[in-house]
This record gives structure tokens, C-alpha cells and sequence, in this order.
């Protein structure tokens, strides 16, 4: 059953010549699922879920949150969803307690149903012990964790995380994409923003690939890995007559794209096994040398390399 | 309502947490008005320290014919310098010679010698006079206390010149009579010591002495601390609610503005919040100083009324033009900057570093182009004992003021959050 369904959705900043941040962005997500926009930044990820969190008014199209519209209906949408900002968005010089109680009353919570729910979300975040802490004292790990118990106060139907793992360590990250999981298995409907292809692989029952505003693909990991065939991802670094070689290897059976970055060349090939020697004897015929090779199997980064010629990464 | 508060008391407590701000909003003006009313002798009123005077009286005296005794003028002034009126201005120290005066004066034991010379009381009641005049030998150093002392001996050796005159004037009137040398002698010196007379008794008020301390007095004249910590006052609630309004600002660029608005809190209630946030902080700011004037330099701010009424009027309006400026500034910084040299451009127009004093001609004009200006004034009429009903009109043009900034600025923000 759809849950978020947006149609056509475009942003742009400071008509008639500003910045076209979200240009038709259509896609729907289904209740209890996980659905993450992939993109690099600039895409136009942060754009998206903010019109969808009804802080950005669309400049055209819509979306519709538990069937209300985001246009116009933005009181009963924004009652369904929690949002967890890309930046720590707390008061530093309150405790965690004191954030969660304030931010639960900016929800319409009070009174004891206020504090079951923020010993609750203490509990989910796991910050019980140093609930009276001020925030200004914690680890990026921790301030990271408040930030989402904010948006789990009033118990959304809908969670929205924009790039919630970005510049944390590992164990936190880990922490975080399990808390996350757990959120799906109570059938929360989810939306993650990242530019890191292993977090939405992992988590991902779906995954929309953004560029520029637009939606490049979207579909379950295999699908979109389908996209780019069975072709595996090979990447040679170079010394010399780079251009001349790409040149050949472009006009080569079993080669299906060539890219170049700086000293490296990015091929798209069937079969890497059979396709290699006879990468090496081209580059041999046009005295260029091949330094580092490196093969990878197809995955959502050779998703996006295949659908814009770019690295996920630039 | 309820997340109006929420808002508003969240906004308290940070800024209550924040030691730069507690600084600024109660240390700073707090002890401005401590170090300036201590300048000033402290507590409430004009207090001046006690001078210590050293005194030489060489004075001969003259003959008084009437009576048959001797004068010495000498030690009448002696008498006034040591008169319990003065007993809080000077304390005098009898020395035996001209030089052990100096002396004193020279070595820093006394900031200022009276040299009251041999013919000192002949002069005076001779109808012709002349003679050595008396000499305050000062450290030039020393500008209080040597002045009070020339100014009262002034006036004593005024009186005595008048003694003069009235010898003088006794000769004048035997001469065109035709009396002879002796007789006219006598005349001139009964004239000069019966005004003397008169005059050191104070029927005639012809001595009177000024005090210029308002200490235990029933006058409503307000003391330098209360001058200073009300006009301290009004300009630090400026400051404090410029930035409280900054928070706004600072909000949006932390993220939690933005937060909020994702949140089914309307924009109306959030910014709501803030305004009522701005309010209370100037408000809970305006009234610790207060209740900290009242017990800890026992000013006497007036009416309970007008006080309450000034209070508000004052936190509405500090809140109003904070708002205001905020509203059309982009970045905290900008909205540090400007709030600063606009309010120290008002507080420098209205007289917040001047006190409450009234004052007229162009300054006073310009003043009353500022809200604070009004606003001391009001002040001033307060602590002068005027009533809430006394203070209709600076009330009411700050409350325009208020009206007229916030409205402008609520406008504006609703604008750019729309």
C-alpha cells in the first residue's frame, strides 16, 4: 500500500532564474519500506526531502504523505513524519532529557504521555544512563543518536533520515543502520538520503538514483545492478598515451564503455577474463603501460558510472 | 499556547546557562553602577569625603570700642570652619605656625592649609581697609576639598567685607555730620561688629552655608547609582534583547529553526514563541536589576506602579526593536554588528550614559526622537516620585515605539518563513 507518493515535484530557487535544485521528481514508497535516494551531493537529495517535510514549498507537482497532499494539506502531513536533519539540529546547552521533552512538545506531546514516550526513546537510542548530560558534552556518535530520538517522539508513520551517518566512526555508524533496520521491522515507512552506495545497498528494499534534480533509475538493488548487465567494472591506471589507449580500447569486441578519469581509465566489460590480455596487448601496440588494474563486480556504483558517465563519488 | 511557552521558557533556560550572557545582562550594568555610584561616595547621594584642613590663626584681633574688649575675626572664622555644619565637609587641624601649615600641605598630611594672618580682624574693621589677605595654600593635586574650603571661607571673608562696608559706611555718615577724628573711630568700629555681630549669630541669614550632600534629607532628588543603574538599565536591556532576537537568527543557521518548522508546530506559533522569548528574557533581566538596586543600593526606584508599568513599557519596547532589526538582517553576524552601533547610537542620543537627569536645549530635543530617551525620562519622574497617571505620555509614545518596530518586524520574518 503507498504511503509517500510524489508526482512530478520540482524546486526551483529564486524564480525565474535560479537554481532548478528538483526538476519532475516522481517516484512512491510503499508503507514499511526503506527507500533510499542515492545520489551525489548537489543531486538534489536534501531538496527532495524537504519539500517532503514540508519545510520547501514545491515550486510545481506534488506529494502526498498518508494522503495528504504536502501543497496543502502541511499541518496533517508533517503529523505522520519524523525528519532527522543531515546537521545535529539540538540545543547544545540543554541535557538530552531536556531536548527530548522540548522537541516532544513541539510535537503536541505533554504531560505523562511526554515523559513515557521521551524514557522510551532514551532507551531506543540507548542514552538513558547520561540522559542529564548537556548535549555540548557528547560524541558525535551520541549528539548523532539524540538527533534521531527527536524525530521518534511522537511515533511517525514515516521516518525521513537525510544522510544521517556522515562523519561518525564506524561503531556509531553500525549502531545507527541497526537502529534503523529495527524501525523498518516495525513497519515504519523509511526514506535515507546518502551518497554511500554500501549503506543503501544494505538497507535499501528500494533505491532511486538521483542526478541533477531528476530521477536517473529506481528499483531493488538486483534491478538496478541489471541495468548495467553482468558487466564487471574495471579500472586501469595508466602512464602514458591515456587518450590514444582509451581511443582503442573504445573501437574493441567485448569493451561496452570507456571512461577516463585523470590517469585512470574505467572500462565496462562482459567479461573481464577473457577481455584483459587483450586490454594489455593494445596498450603494449601503442607503448602506453598499464600500472594497477583493478576489477570489481557490477553494483550500484557502476549503476551510476553507466547512467551518467560519472563517478557516484564526484 | 502551550508551545509558545515551551519556546519561550526553552529560550530562557539557554540564555540563563550562558555565562557571556548573563554578563551582559546583569554583571555589566550591575557593576557600572557600582564602580560610578563608588566613585561618587557610594549609596544614595552626593557624598563627599571629609577634607582635612590645617589651620593656622595668626590674627591679632582689633580693638572693640563698644564693650571696651578686643575682636579677633580670626577665631570667628575658626569657629565657622569648625561648626557642626560643616563637621561632614571638614575637620579642622590647629597648627602653630605659617610654615607648619605649608608644611603639612607640602608633605601630603592635608590637601589644603588656611593661613589666616596678624591683622586679619584690624583689616576688617578698619573703615579704610587693606592689610594681608587671607591665604588657602592648596596641593594642586587635591580639587574637591581645597574648593569646598575657598568657597566657605569666601563667604566668611564676604561677611566681613560687608562688616567693612558697614564701617566704612559709619565714617561716611559722621564725616558729612561734621564729627571729629575720634568719634568717627568709634563709629566705624561699632558699625563693623554689630553687622558682624548680626551676621555670625545668623539672624539675618547673612552666613549661609550650603551643603551640598543629599544624604538623610526627605528630598526625592535620585542618587548617582539609581541614575546610573537605571540609564545602565535600559541600554543592557537593548543589548539582551538584541540578542535573545539573534537566536532567531542563530536558530535558522544551526538547523533548529528548520527542525522546527518540519515539526506540526505552525510558523506562527514558533515565531510566536521566539517574540515571547525576547520579552521575558529583557523582562526577568529589568526586574532582578531592579530588585538588585533596591537591596544592594537601597534606591528607591518610586511609585510601584509606574515602576511596573516603566518595566513593561521598557522590556516591549527593547523586544520590539530587537525584533525589528533582526528581521531585516541575514546572518548573526550582521545582526551582532548592527544591533550594537544602533543601540549605542540611541542609548548616546537619548543619555543613557548621562544619566537621568533632565536636561533641555538640543540634546533634550534629540533625545526624545529615542525610546530610551522617553524611557529615562520617565525614569527620572519615577524616582522623583511621580505617579503611573504622572508618566501617561513618555508610557505611551514608548509603547508606540513598541508597536510600531515589533509590527514591522513580525511582518517581515512572516515574510521571509512563509
Amino acid at each position: 500500500m503507498t504511503f509517500i507518493k510524489v508526482e512530478n515535484l520540482r524546486k526551483q530557487f529564486d524564480p525565474p532564474r535560479g537554481i532548478v535544485a528538483v526538476d519532475g521528481l516522481s517516484f512512491h514508497m510503499d508503507e514499511g519500506e526503506i527507500y533510499s535516494l542515492l545520489g551525489p551531493n548537489g543531486a538534489g537529495k536534501t531538496t527532495t526531502i524537504s519539500m517532503l517535510s514540508c519545510l520547501l514549498r514545491p515550486s510545481g507537482g506534488d506529494a502526498r504523505v498518508g494522503g495528504h497532499s504536502v501543497r496543502e494539506h502541511p499541518q496533517a502531513a508533517k503529523e505522520l513524519i519524523g525528519v532527522v536533519p543531515q546537521d545535529i539540529a539540538l540545543y547544545p546547552e540543554l541535557s538530552a532529557r531536556e531536548n527530548l521533552v522540548f522537541w516532544g512538545k513541539m510535537y503536541g506531546l505533554s504531560g505523562a504521555a511526554l515523559r513515557r514516550r521521551v524514557g522510551e526513546v532514551l532507551e531506543i537510542i540507548d542514552l538513558t544512563e547520561r540522559q542529564d548530560e548537556r548535549i555540548e558534552k557528547y560524541s558525535g556518535g551520541m549528539k548523532r543518536r539524540v538527533n534521531i530520538g527527536v524525530a521518534l517522539l511522537h511515533e511517525p508513520r514515516a521516518l525521513y533520515l537525510d544522510e544521517p551517518t556522515v562523519g561518525i566512526d564506524p561503531q556509531s555508524r553500525r549502531s545507527i543502520l541497526d537502529v534503523i533496520l529495527q524501525f523498518r521491522d516495525r513497519g515504519m515507512t523509511i526514506l535515507y538520503t546518502t551518497h554511500y552506495m554500501a549503506e543503501a545497498q544494505e538497507l535499501s528494499d528500494r533505491i532511486g538514483i538521483m542526478d541533477h534534480g531528476r530521477m536517473l533509475a529506481e528499483g531493488t538493488h538486483e534491478e538496478l545492478v541489471k541495468i548495467v548487465g553482468e558487466e564487471a567494472h574495471v579500472e586501469l591506471t595508466v602512464d602514458r598515451h591515456l587518450e590514444q589507449l582509451a581511443t582503442a580500447w573504445r573501437e574493441m569486441d567485448g569493451v561496452a564503455r570507456v571512461t577516463v578519469e585523470e590517469e585512470r581509465a574505467i572500462l565496462l566489460v562482459p567479461d573481464a577474463t577473457v577481455t584483459l590480455p587483450r586490454l594489455f596487448e593494445t596498450a603494449a601496440a601503442v607503448q602506453a603501460r598499464i600500472n594497477e588494474v583493478n576489477v570489481t563486480e557490477p553494483d550500484l556504483e557502476m549503476v551510476f558510472l553507466h547512467l551518467t558517465g560519472r563517478a557516484l563519488r564526484d | 499556547m502551550s508551545r509558545i511557552w515551551a519556546i519561550a521558557f526553552k529560550d530562557l533556560r539557554t540564555n540563563f546557562r550562558t555565562p557571556v550572557a548573563i554578563v551582559w545582562m546583569l554583571a555589566a550594568p550591575l557593576a557600572l553602577a557600582s564602580l560610578l555610584g563608588l566613585a561618587f561616595g557610594g549609596g544614595e547621594g552626593y557624598s563627599i569625603a571629609v577634607t582635612k584642613v590645617a589651620v593656622v590663626n595668626l590674627d591679632e584681633g582689633a580693638a572693640a570700642e563698644q564693650g571696651g574688649g578686643r575682636q579677633n575675626l580670626g577665631d570667628e572664622m575658626l569657629a565657622v570652619l569648625r561648626s557642626t555644619d560643616l563637621s561632614t565637609l571638614l575637620t579642622v587641624e590647629v597648627v602653630a605656625s605659617e610654615a607648619e601649615a605649608r608644611s603639612r600641605v607640602d608633605a601630603g598630611a592635608t590637601p589644603v592649609a588656611l593661613i589666616i594672618p596678624p591683622g586679619f580682624s584690624a583689616a576688617v574693621l578698619s573703615a579704610t581697609g587693606g592689610g594681608e589677605p587671607v591665604t588657602v595654600y592648596r596641593n594642586p593635586a587635591q580639587t574637591l576639598g581645597p574648593s569646598i574650603l575657598q568657597g566657605v571661607v569666601q563667604q566668611v571673608v564676604d561677611q566681613f567685607n560687608g562688616a567693612r562696608a558697614a564701617a566704612a559706611a559709619a565714617v561716611h555718615f559722621g564725616m558729612r555730620q561734621g564729627r571729629d577724628e575720634a568719634s568717627l573711630s568709634q563709629a566705624a568700629t561699632t558699625a563693623a561688629a554689630a553687622f558682624m555681630s548680626e551676621a555670625l549669630s545668623g539672624a539675618s541669614g547673612a552666613i549661609a552655608f550650603r551643603d551640598p550632600q543629599v544624604v538623610e534629607t526627605d528630598s526625592k532628588e535620585p542618587g548617582v547609582t539609581a541614575v546610573v543603574l537605571s540609564g545602565m538599565m535600559v541600554f543592557f536591556m537593548f543589548i539582551a534583547a538584541a540578542n535573545v532576537a539573534r537566536t532567531i537568527l542563530d536558530e535558522d543557521f544551526a538547523g533548529t529553526l528548520p527542525r522546527l518548522f518540519t515539526t506540526p508546530t505552525s510558523r506562527g506559533v514558533i515565531l510566536a514563541g521566539k517574540y515571547t522569548s525576547v520579552f521575558l528574557t529583557v523582562l526577568a533581566q529589568a526586574v532582578i536589576l531592579l530588585l538588585a538596586g533596591w537591596l544592594l543600593f537601597r534606591i528607591q526606584w518610586g511609585n510601584p506602579w509606574a515602576v511596573a508599568l516603566l518595566t513593561l513599557d521598557g522590556a516591549a519596547v527593547s523586544a520590539g526593536i530587537a525584533v525589528f532589526l533582526v528581521s531585516i538582517l541575514r546572518t548573526p553576524a550582521q545582526a551582532g554588528g548592527v544591533s550594537s552601533g544602533v543601540f549605542v547610537t540611541l542609548a548616546l542620543l537619548g543619555g543613557n550614559f548621562v544619566g537621568t537627569a533632565q536636561v533641555g536645549g538640543v540634546f533634550g530635543t534629540v533625545r526624545r526622537f529615542t525610546p530610551n530617551g522617553w524611557l529615562l525620562e520617565a525614569w527620572d519622574a519615577t524616582m522623583r516620585g511621580a505617579g503611573a497617571s504622572d508618566i501617561t505620555v513618555p508610557l505611551l509614545v514608548v509603547l508606540g515605539f513598541a508597536l510600531a518596530t515589533f509590527g514591522t518586524g513580525v511582518l517581515l520574518f512572516r515574510r521571509r518563513y512563509a
